[in-house]
């Protein structure tokens, strides 16, 4: 009775529980240990068997409690802690007294009493009620998991049984499975030797299964518990990080803020594992995600590597905050910033991440002048990180620290300068070097001038003499022949900043972009002459002692020399395309009023389009498309030679010409969409489009195609309902569902079309028919293994499509749209759904309509909007069509009767509103 | 509807295990009825393997901001300066 008690207390509240635990504890002693307790008649009575069939009462009275309710998690809760309690009593009683009889684990009466409930929750586990089952597993989980050790027999009884519980129907009762399972393996994998083969076997044969159930289980709330639970060892790892892209955000949150700050120094995943889960975790679509990991990378990970500096550096000096910045240093060494560091690398963001969660360190960073004098990798990410994170925060307080702290825009130059010019010297020396000798590394000198550069973009202007200073090192850093092509890109940019944003500075822009192409063009020819002459005359003087054949070696060699010259000429053409390309990327200005960009184009870009050599044909093509763009009659001109590219060309040729293309309409869409437009030529685009859609076998392709696609038709550019139609079909296309490319665009793009004006969500609504039957034939036509999303769901994507209530634009026939009042939401035209509603009875009543296409139309005529402030005339001959297709018998089961039915109602409903009711005579 | 399901909800009294009376009947039968078949109450066999191990597929981070920009010039922003929509 007192146990009962005891439970009866225990089942209310979790804070009484030590108490009770104890008291309880005592009747235990009081039951099995009798002779310590002669003292108390009373208790005298009771045994250790009556102890034990009492707590098992208790037991079983806890297994029909539903999960929901919180008294029997509490009564779990409860036994678990007093079986723990009970077993430590018992074997402290053991070590003071037996310890020198038995060397292993002893039976004691809290074993017994465990192997008791154990043996009656065994039976429980196959029982038919879910609830029982849920609380016997849970009561098994939970006191595997309270105690420090398992009495061999059970431990393979547990596991056999838990392991049928973990394919259990109920979700609830998998997680419990896996909670107890976890344990167990872990427990295995301590090693437990005395029977090495079968249960070594056994244990690995668990968590096989384990991780198998982590990767397959359909419910996250197993997928969860067991990444949370299974043991951390190098062989589990990769499956555990696997869940860092698992479907449900709950897990992958759990993954970035219990698992990873759990694991243990960072530094042991290895590097490209590290560079995923962040970029993974920063980029994931749901914000708590992002979150986690933006706090597990500033915190956990920053202490892994902050902490070994405190270490290193003497506890003493702890407050001072100088060994903290090392610390950052070396986390972005720890992500390899020389690789994440570039551009889209993940390094940028994660370190937005660090300044944003660590305001604390914002005053620490000191950018005087020694700071620019070191620069490594790590640290010029970090000012430029720091500078970055300063000049977005939208509050200028930021911006005035890093003025602060920032070098004047004169001295930063001759930083840049200094940095640029060590780099040149050692690529000129790797250059002048022999074959066979080792070069050195320019990889860090590199990344550390993209990194000046990329701060040079933020700079400040305005100072004169600073921005002199600055564009006389550019103009000289970009004439150098052997300047790496992307620290030529960011050169460009910086110096588009430099000349100033008016007509005039983009002029002076172009000039000296262009003087120095001419430069690094002459420099490298007078290189190639000079290196000629060397040869030439080396090689003359030579064979007049030896060559016995002079003719024929001089043939052999021309050859040679021939092709070295090639290709030489070819590279100088690709730098000089290149800085061409960054400088027309830079600019907006009209190309014929800048003589500087005429003759570009004609000397330059109009010869490399005719080339022979394919890479500078099609860089020249690129550079030409760019010139379209700032010139619509050359853009005429031109379009039915990209169209040709695109047609003829190969893989990625087809990707740049769709990309020029698309660039090339959107800045002068009269090309095709305007009265004026040729014809034929509109058709050849509209064709190609088509064409690209259809891709299947070039993914790539087929992505750019969609994209490009998506942009035209979203600024109107391209009206085809043709297209409209293949797009939507190539959204719900088995063909397209390993293209993620085109699955992502197209989820975006279709709905915000729709709703973004009234003239497309129309244009949706009169493909809407043709493009089902379309999905019924494609849904008929499955192959084996293919998987298509149902008819019903492509139904209720396209009422959504085209439901008028859904325009998020004011227009004329929405002006009393408001977000307020759903009075307003009714004065909304419905005619787009009115309309659809007779074009697809018209559909079902036409002869040549087949029974899945009329069932598909019919379900979808049930779910449309009817809205009251239709025309009367329209309601009316709709209602007409609806009557007629009844009398037609079109619908051959219920709920097409009854969709119809629906359709009708809604129909006279509005009609009655306008004031005239018809009669309905029900057939 | 949402007045009468609050009422209703405080109406509910708290549930307890009775630990102190004897065994209720419907207990009783819960417990000792073991399930027919195994199958009955486990996860049918189709849904132990997930064809995509519950994974996501690779995002393409496609964005409004792809839309807006050009390909060529990717930062030239459309509608900006001469690249007006007409």
């Amino acid at each position: 009775a007192q146990i009962c008690n005891a439970f009866s207390d225990a089942q209310k509240s979790a804070a009484g529980h030590r108490k009770l635990l104890v008291e309880l504890r005592k009747i235990q002693e009081a039951c099995c240990y009798e002779p310590t307790w002669l003292g108390n008649p009373s208790r005298q009575e009771f045994n250790e068997d009556d102890f034990n069939v009492e707590i098992v009462r208790c037991v079983i009275r806890l297994m029909g409690v539903k999960r929901s309710e919180a008294v029997g998690d509490r009564i779990v809760r409860f036994l678990g802690s007093f079986l723990r309690h009970a077993n430590e009593k018992d074997a402290a009683l053991i070590t003071e007294s037996e310890i020198e009889d038995t060397q292993s684990l002893s039976e004691t009466a809290s074993t017994r009493l465990t192997s008791h409930i154990l043996t009656i929750l065994l039976q429980f586990l196959a029982s038919k009620e879910k609830t029982v089952r849920y609380r016997a597993t849970q009561l098994i989980a939970h006191i595997i998991n309270s105690l420090d050790s398992i009495d061999d027999e059970y431990f393979h009884l547990l596991k056999m049984g838990l392991l049928k519980r973990v394919r259990d129907k109920e979700p609830m009762v998998r997680v419990q499975a896996v909670l107890g399972l976890g344990r167990l393996a872990g427990n295995d994998d301590n090693g437990d030797h005395e029977n090495a083969d079968s249960d070594d076997d056994d244990a690995n044969g668990l968590l096989e299964k384990l991780l198998e159930v982590l990767q397959n289980d359909p419910s996250a709330d197993v997928r969860r518990s067991l990444l949370l639970n299974l043991p951390l060892t190098p062989g589990t790892l990769p499956y555990l990080l696997e869940r860092a892209r698992d479907l449900d955000p709950a897990t992958r949150r759990a993954l970035y803020s219990r698992l990873l700050p759990a694991l243990g120094d960072f530094r042991h995943l290895s590097l490209s594992m590290r560079e995923k889960l962040l970029r993974w975790g920063l980029r994931d679509r749901d914000g708590n995600v992002r979150k986690a990991t933006a706090r597990l990378f500033h915190d956990s990970w920053f202490e892994d590597c902050a902490g070994r500096q405190l270490a290193g550096e003497d506890y003493a000096t702890e407050e001072s905050v100088a060994p903290s910045i090392d610390g950052v240093l070396e986390l972005l060494e720890r992500i390899d910033v020389l690789n994440s560091g570039g551009e889209d690398g993940i390094a940028s963001e994660a370190m937005e991440k660090f300044w944003g969660g660590r305001p604390d360190y914002h005053d620490s960073i000191s950018l005087q002048d020694p700071f620019w004098h070191h620069l490594s990798p790590e640290s010029v990410f970090l000012a430029r990180s720091f500078n970055d994170y300063c000049r977005q925060q939208p509050t200028g307080k930021l911006e005035t620290l890093i003025e602060e702290k920032m070098p004047e825009v004169t001295k930063f130059a001759f930083f840049l300068q200094r940095y640029t010019n060590s780099l040149v010297e050692c690529i000129r020396r790797n250059h002048s070097k022999y074959e066979g000798d080792e070069e050195e590394d320019t990889v860090e000198q590199e990344f550390i001038v993209e990194q000046l550069l990329h701060i040079a973009k933020t700079l400040d202007y305005s100072d004169e003499v600073g921005r002199r200073k600055m564009f006389v090192l550019l103009r000289e850093t970009l004439a150098i022949p052997q300047l790496p092509d992307e620290i030529a890109k960011l050169s460009v940019e910086v110096l588009r900043d430099v000349c100033g944003v008016e007509s005039a500075g983009e002029r002076d822009f172009c000039g000296v972009v262009l003087e120095a192409v001419a430069e690094v063009h002459d420099a490298i020819a007078v290189d190639e002459s000079m290196a000629n002459n060397e040869d030439e005359s080396f090689h003359s003087a030579h064979s007049e002692f030896s060559d016995s054949t002079p003719i024929k070696a001089k043939v052999s060699r021309s050859a040679e020399e021939d092709e070295a010259k090639a290709i030489r000429e070819i590279m100088i053409n690709m730098k000089c395309l290149h800085m061409a390309q960054c400088m027309l990327q830079n600019i907006e200005g009209d190309l014929q009023q800048n003589v500087h960009l005429v003759s570009m184009l004609n000397n330059l870009v109009v010869p490399a389009v005719r080339s022979h050599e394919a890479p500078i044909r099609e860089q020249g093509l690129l550079c030409l498309g760019l010139c379209c763009l700032l010139d619509k009659t050359l853009a005429d001109e031109n379009l039915t030679l990209f169209v040709h590219c695109f047609t003829k060309g190969h893989d990625a040729l087809q990707v740049t010409a769709i990309h020029i293309l698309a660039d090339t309409l959107t800045t002068h869409p009269s090309l095709i969409s305007s009265a004026t437009a040729d014809a034929a030529l509109r058709k050849s685009v509209l064709k190609i489009f088509a064409k690209g859609m259809k891709a299947d076998h070039t993914p790539n392709v087929q992505a750019a195609v969609t994209i490009a696609l998506c942009k035209l038709m979203l600024t109107s550019v391209i009206q085809d309902e043709d297209l409209l139609k293949q797009t939507v079909i190539c959204y719900f296309d088995p063909a397209t569902k390993d293209n993620a490319g085109v699955r992502q665009t197209l989820s975006y793009f279709l709905p915000v079309y729709c709703h973004s004006r009234r003239e497309n969500m129309e244009r949706m609504a009169s493909v809407a028919g043709g493009v089902l039957h379309l999905i019924v034939d494609l849904s008929e036509e499955l192959e084996e293994g293919e998987e298509m999303v149902g008819v019903n769901t492509v139904v209720n994507m396209l009422v959504d499509w085209t439901d008028a209530r859904k325009l998020v634009v004011q227009d004329e026939a929405a002006i009393s749209w408001d977000e307020v009042g759903k009075k307003e939401v009714k004065a909304i035209s419905g005619d787009i759904h009115l309309d659809l509603a007779g074009s697809l009875l018209e559909r079902v009543i036409s002869p040549g309509c087949s029974k899945e296409d009329k069932k598909v139309l019919i379900a979808m005529l049930g779910k449309l909007y009817i809205a009251t402030n239709s025309k009367k005339e329209k309601l009316q001959s709709t209602d007409e069509l609806v009557v007629e297709a009844i009398g037609h018998g079109v619908a051959q089961d219920a709920p097409s009767r009854n969709a119809l039915k629906k359709l009708r109602t809604a129909l006279s409903k509005a009609l009655g509103e306008v004031g005239k009711v018809k009669p309905i005579s029900e057939d | 509807a949402s007045a009468p399901a609050q009422s209703k909800r405080k109406e509910k009294e708290p549930f307890e295990i009775d630990f102190v009376s004897p065994l209720s009947p419907a207990l009783t039968e819960m417990l000792c009825t073991p399930a027919t078949s195994n199958a009955a109450i486990s996860l049918p066999k189709t849904q132990w393997k997930s064809k995509t191990r519950n994974l996501l597929p690779d995002d393409k981070h496609f964005n409004s901001r792809q839309l807006l920009r050009l390909f060529l010039k990717p930062k030239a922003r459309m509608g900006s300066r001469r690249y007006g929509l007409g």
